[in-house]
């Protein structure tokens, strides 16, 4: 027996989700959406949830991170009901939910949290960095003596191990939560047979191309590539030495090209993603949250000011390169610190890996089932 | 009336092309000696109207046989006063469905021609009756929003009114809501009603007399004549009147009924009613402990379209849910409201107060409710099998739970009665199946039918027309408001304003003497003659209007302002002695026998077709301007109903030699189409009667075939001719031929 707790959908607001008692069950949403299945429904049952405050379900749910939010089912819903942004803000909430610092809530649900986090990481950032910066050389542009590797890299690997461990605590969370009645049927071998789908919607996000408007994947995986290569290049950069370094290459280093390549993606991806936003065309950026204007903002900053020092350096300007470059970090560090494991950008982990569980759950669920009755999702073998 | 005939034959659309229309006219100045008959290549023209106008001035015609289109069409042309005019059908039920210059269709159209003449020669004009000392005075049943709205339009339209209500006060059902759903702009508020704005013009208009207190003791007469007798407080009052509107409204069904939802169990279940009591005292309790009402839940379709309870839905009751859900939220916009519903059912401008309360964070389940709990605390709980999630769900505890409970027509309460027919010595039993009248206690009318208007099947006094609201099964007494089907409250004002007028009309067609509704350029009446009436009570018992009372010899004591003109009575008479001056069973009789049925050996079968003029007649035309193609074998009669249909033509028409009888007409049942309500359920009946005369004549049954057809139904129309013609062919022609 499910007990009605209509204070639910009063949390939900602060998540996002302000319209779920517009929506009077007609099921067009679902009736239209390329995504759902027969197995895995939504948008409507997932407003109902909303509605009659199933937390327990919701959580337990891994159908808010199938759907792509393409717009279709906000086109067509008769009540302005916004199922694709009811969907979202279940993304938002299940964030909150996964994670277990309780950082995350705060993020979504309080202003001044955010305010106050990514000033204290942005000003920290520029403390951290004017006051372990070496020398400013003035005749030529030396960023390595301005920026010396041996401090900047570690801190960065170390900062990027915390990352990675928060954000894949809360996968963990994740998993538990929405495999946690199958965990024990599944034997190891499948999690391994299964690593593929990770893999390939990890980099492609392959089930995008299955929403009625195409031309949102090609955006999306300008940005997603843009930021895979640059965050690959910043992690070579030990070996290489193209970036952080007195002597930078010509322009035809592979290093070089490749990172103009990912500033000029992001910068477009991201650009394009504010104006939608701005002028609220598009179903999908009618309804911004406030952190999705802080991930893009933070994003588009730090690709700006890095797209910038790079004009510095090669220009030879010493002083705007160093100053931008501190910007740079300035920006860097909110962005990753707290989009990755608590808000928006945290997606880049969660999707691919409800792609992966949904696949384990069927797996497991085959295995339950005696022979020939498949079950099967849309996309989700890649 | 000393009568001479005229023919008149067109040779426009087509027909002069089509038939031989000289050999036509032979029929006409050889077999029939009609001393005028002309051909006109435009008859409908102002020429050939002309021309027929000359006719009547010089040569002083006055029975005109117009054969040229179908009767539907062109009537307002061909209509002379002082003649009696009949149609031949040579357009659409002749050239357009049969192939030109055919040596068949040639045949269809003099036999055509033929039972026309017959059929002029038969028409006498009709003198339209009478009523002596007319009354124009309207009488309203019911003093609720559906009579106050009424008796104000027609005293607006200049009509003496009489007001007879139950209680000591107008008002009614609607006087007691607290507020109404908004019917201005936005929709979606509250606003208050306008019943008192209108008991005030009611009691303030000199046209209208109020009985408060006051109920009818019975009413006699007929349309333009009722005698009602109203007992005002312990003294009797006669008001004459010409037309009745039934408004008594519609109760809420008793919810003691529905114990499964708690009431009557848990002191804090209540009704809708109760809650616009304790809304319009200004403040919604508990009425457990009288504490506040934090939680509530309302329970829609509570005891409606439920097949223990009522069938059917009530229309207004989730729309008023929706409204007493924002009496809660005004008062308390923090209140959990709930609502259970089957299916939402606000149409029109509800949508936008559907919208609001949604938006004011009411939630909605559809599904079924399991059960309703108490706690110690006397807190209720919902469980509901809630459709979109597919799972058991529970409430937290509320303190209150509404149930909306439907609408009970006040004519569905009361004793129900069958009125038979006592079997006489012969064994002439009456054919009706009885029909069911349910002694609500409402008009008390004096009709050998019984006391009050018959009713649908869930006790709505409404007579199933489609096309003809308000009117219930007796002639001037016309149901509005939610007596006639539940509504709400923009529908009941319109409702009335439409029963007001049809009152009106009723008054004024029988101030003619013509019938009122649907045959209301009807002049003619059923004439009996008495001498020879076998007291049998068919025509009593069967009339589908109650228009014919007995005395208590039984003889039938008819009322011609009730009569719809049907011809049902015509039908049932065993003894033929019920006629009107321009339909008669002779005439129809010799029609039959005016056609001419060639040998055997020619193979040319007949089929007549009797088709009901209000339907299968325009679906036969239908079928014309659609160009389909019938069988050249039928000869098409109209009737006026089947219900008119009397056994002897078809003895007539298979003595005569006839091959085939096929009788089209409405839909009957629980969904009857039939204009006279009962027409085409008896003459289906009436045939199932019909083997032992087949027998008698050593003749098969399947010789006479009925079919229900609606006017949609022309393209079916050519097949259901063929398939009876072939069954025909199977069967070998009729024995009786040349006799």
């Amino acid at each position: 027996m499910i007990s009605v707790n209509p204070h639910f959908a009063e949390k939900l607001k602060k998540f996002g989700a302000k319209t779920s008692y517009d929506c009077f069950g007609c099921g067009t949403c679902t009736a239209v959406c390329p995504l759902t299945s027969d197995e895995n429904q939504f948008p409507r049952r997932f407003i109902r949830y909303i509605q009659l405050g199933m937390e327990d379900k919701i959580k337990h749910s891994l159908e808010p991170w199938l759907c792509y939010y393409c717009g279709d089912c906000q086109k067509n819903c008769p009540r302005q009901a916004n199922p694709g942004e009811l969907m979202m803000a279940l993304r938002r909430y299940l964030t909150s939910v996964y994670d277990w610092t309780g950082l995350s809530r705060r993020l979504y649900t309080s202003m001044a949290w955010k305010i106050v986090s990514v000033a204290l990481l942005f000003f920290g950032t520029l403390a951290v960095v004017y006051g372990f910066s070496g020398e400013m050389v003035t005749d030529r542009v030396e960023l390595e003596t301005f920026a010396p590797a041996h401090i900047v890299h570690p801190v960065g690997y170390v900062f990027g191990a915390v990352l990675a461990f928060l954000l894949l605590s809360n996968v963990y969370r994740m998993y538990r939560f929405v495999l946690g009645p199958y965990a024990g049927a599944i034997p190891l071998p499948v999690y391994l047979q299964e690593l593929g789908t990770l893999i390939v919607h990890f980099a492609t996000q392959a089930r995008m191309r299955l929403c009625t408007d195409k031309s949102r994947w090609l955006k999306h995986f300008l940005l997603m590539s843009g930021y895979f290569v640059a965050f690959m290049l910043v992690n070579i950069d030990i070996v290489t030495r193209w970036s952080l370094t007195n002597e930078p290459p010509m322009w035809w280093h592979p290093g070089k090209l490749l990172w103009s390549y990912a500033s000029i993606a992001m910068l477009y991806a991201t650009t394009d993603a504010i104006i939608g936003r701005l002028r609220k065309k598009d179903p999908i950026h009618q309804y911004s949250h406030s952190t999705d204007w802080m991930f893009l903002i933070l994003l588009w900053c730090t690709v700006f000011t890095g797209l910038l020092m790079r004009i510095f350096m090669e220009l030879g300007l010493p002083l705007p390169t160093y100053h931008t470059f501190a910007l740079h970090l300035a920006f860097t560090v909110p962005l990753l610190g707290l989009e990755v494991p608590f808000t928006k950008w945290s997606h880049l982990a969660y999707r691919p890996f409800a792609l992966y569980f949904l696949r384990l759950k069927e797996r497991a669920l085959e295995l339950q089932r005696p022979e020939g009755t498949a079950v099967g999702v849309q996309g989700a073998q890649g | 009336m000393d009568k001479k005939l005229a023919v008149y034959i067109c040779t426009g659309c087509g027909i002069g092309e089509a038939l031989d229309v000289e050999a036509l006219a032979k029929v006409a100045t050889g077999e029939y000696k009609v001393p005028v008959c002309r051909t006109h290549p435009f008859l409908c023209g102002a020429e050939g109207v002309a021309m027929i106008k000359q006719d009547m001035e010089a040569e002083g015609v006055n029975a005109l046989v117009i054969a040229a289109c179908s009767m539907r069409v062109n009537y307002d042309v061909f209509n002379f006063e002082g003649a009696v005019v009949e149609r031949v059908n040579l357009r659409e039920q002749g050239i357009w469905s049969h192939p030109a210059n055919d040596e068949d269709t040639q045949m269809l159209a003099e036999d055509s021609l033929r039972m026309g003449i017959v059929k002029a020669r038969h028409m006498a004009l009709p003198e339209p009756f009478q009523v002596e000392d007319l009354s124009r005075t309207v009488l309203v049943v019911g003093g609720g929003l559906a009579g106050l709205t009424a008796a104000l339009d027609a005293a607006r339209a200049g009509y003496k009114t009489v007001l007879v209500e139950k209680s000591e006060v107008l008002g009614g059902w609607v006087s007691r809501l607290y507020r109404q759903v908004g019917v201005n702009p936005p929709y979606s508020e509250l606003e208050e009603t306008d019943i008192a704005r209108r008991v005030k013009e009611v009691e303030e208009n000199p046209l209208i007399t109020v009985y408060k207190g006051a109920q009818i003791e019975k009413i006699s007469g007929a349309p333009g004549m009722f005698e009602a007798t109203i007992n005002h407080g312990g003294t009797q009052v006669t008001e004459r009147v010409g037309a009745i509107v039934l408004a008594t409204g519609a109760v809420a069904y008793d919810a003691t009924k529905l114990a499964h939802l708690g009431f009557g169990q848990y002191a804090n279940v209540i009704t809708g009613e109760m809650l616009e009591e304790m809304a319009a005292k200004g403040s919604i309790t508990r009425p457990s402990d009288g504490g506040p009402v934090n939680s509530v839940a309302f329970i829609l379709c509570a005891g409606s379209r439920d097949k223990e309870h009522l069938p059917y839905c009530s229309t207004i009751c989730c729309t008023e849910s929706l409204k007493q859900a924002l009496y809660i939220k005004e008062k308390n916009p923090e209140a959990k409201v709930y609502i259970f519903y089957k299916d939402m059912r606000a149409a029109g401008n509800y949508e936008f107060l559907y919208q609001r309360v949604q938006k004011e964070g009411v939630l909605f389940f559809r599904g079924e409710v399991v059960s309703i709990e108490e706690d110690e605390g006397k807190n209720l709980f919902v469980e509901f099998d809630d459709v979109l999630v597919g799972e058991k769900i529970r409430t937290e505890a509320v303190d209150l739970v509404v149930l909306a409970t439907g609408m009970v027509p006040t004519t569905a309460i009361g004793e129900r009665m069958t009125i038979k027919a006592e079997t006489d010595e012969k064994g002439a039993q009456a054919e009706a199946p009885a029909e069911e009248i349910i002694r609500s206690n409402i008009l008390n009318l004096e009709y050998r039918q019984g006391p009050e208007v018959p009713t649908l099947k869930y006790g709505f006094a409404d007579s199933h027309f489609i096309c003809f609201p308000y009117e219930t099964r007796r002639t001037g007494i016309y149901a509005a408001g939610s007596v006639r089907a539940p509504m709400d409250i923009p529908t009941t004002i319109v409702d009335a304003t439409g029963a007001a007028l049809k009152a009106i009309q009723c008054i004024e067609l029988t101030a003619k003497g013509s019938a009122v509704h649907p045959r209301v350029w009807d002049l003619s009446y059923p004439e009996f003659f008495m001498q020879r009436c076998t007291q049998c009570k068919r025509c009593t018992v069967e009339c589908p209007f109650g228009a014919i009372n007995e005395d208590e010899k039984a003889n039938p004591l008819p009322n011609p302002t009730r009569c719809r003109r049907c011809g049902t009575c015509m039908g049932a008479c065993p003894e033929r002695i019920i006629s009107f001056k321009n339909y008669s069973v002779p005439m129809i009789g010799d029609m039959v026998k005016a056609i001419e049925v060639p040998e055997e050996e020619e193979e040319k079968p007949r089929i007549v077709v009797f088709a009901c003029e209000n339907d299968a007649y325009p679906a036969l035309d239908m079928a014309g301007l659609n160009r389909l193609t019938l069988s050249p074998w039928i000869r098409v009669i109209p009737v006026r109903c089947l219900g008119s249909l009397n056994l002897i033509w078809i003895a007539d028409a298979l003595s005569k030699g006839i091959d085939g009888i096929l009788l089209l007409g409405c839909k009957h049942g629980e969904d009857y189409q039939c204009h006279f309500i009962k027409g085409s359920e008896l003459a289906s009946y009436r045939l199932s009667k019909i083997s032992e005369t087949l027998n008698r004549l050593a003749l098969e049954s399947d010789r006479v075939r009925m079919e229900q057809v609606s006017i949609m139904d022309y393209d079916r129309i050519p097949k259901i001719i063929e398939d009876f013609a072939s069954r025909l062919e199977e069967i070998g022609p009729n024995p009786y031929k040349g006799f």
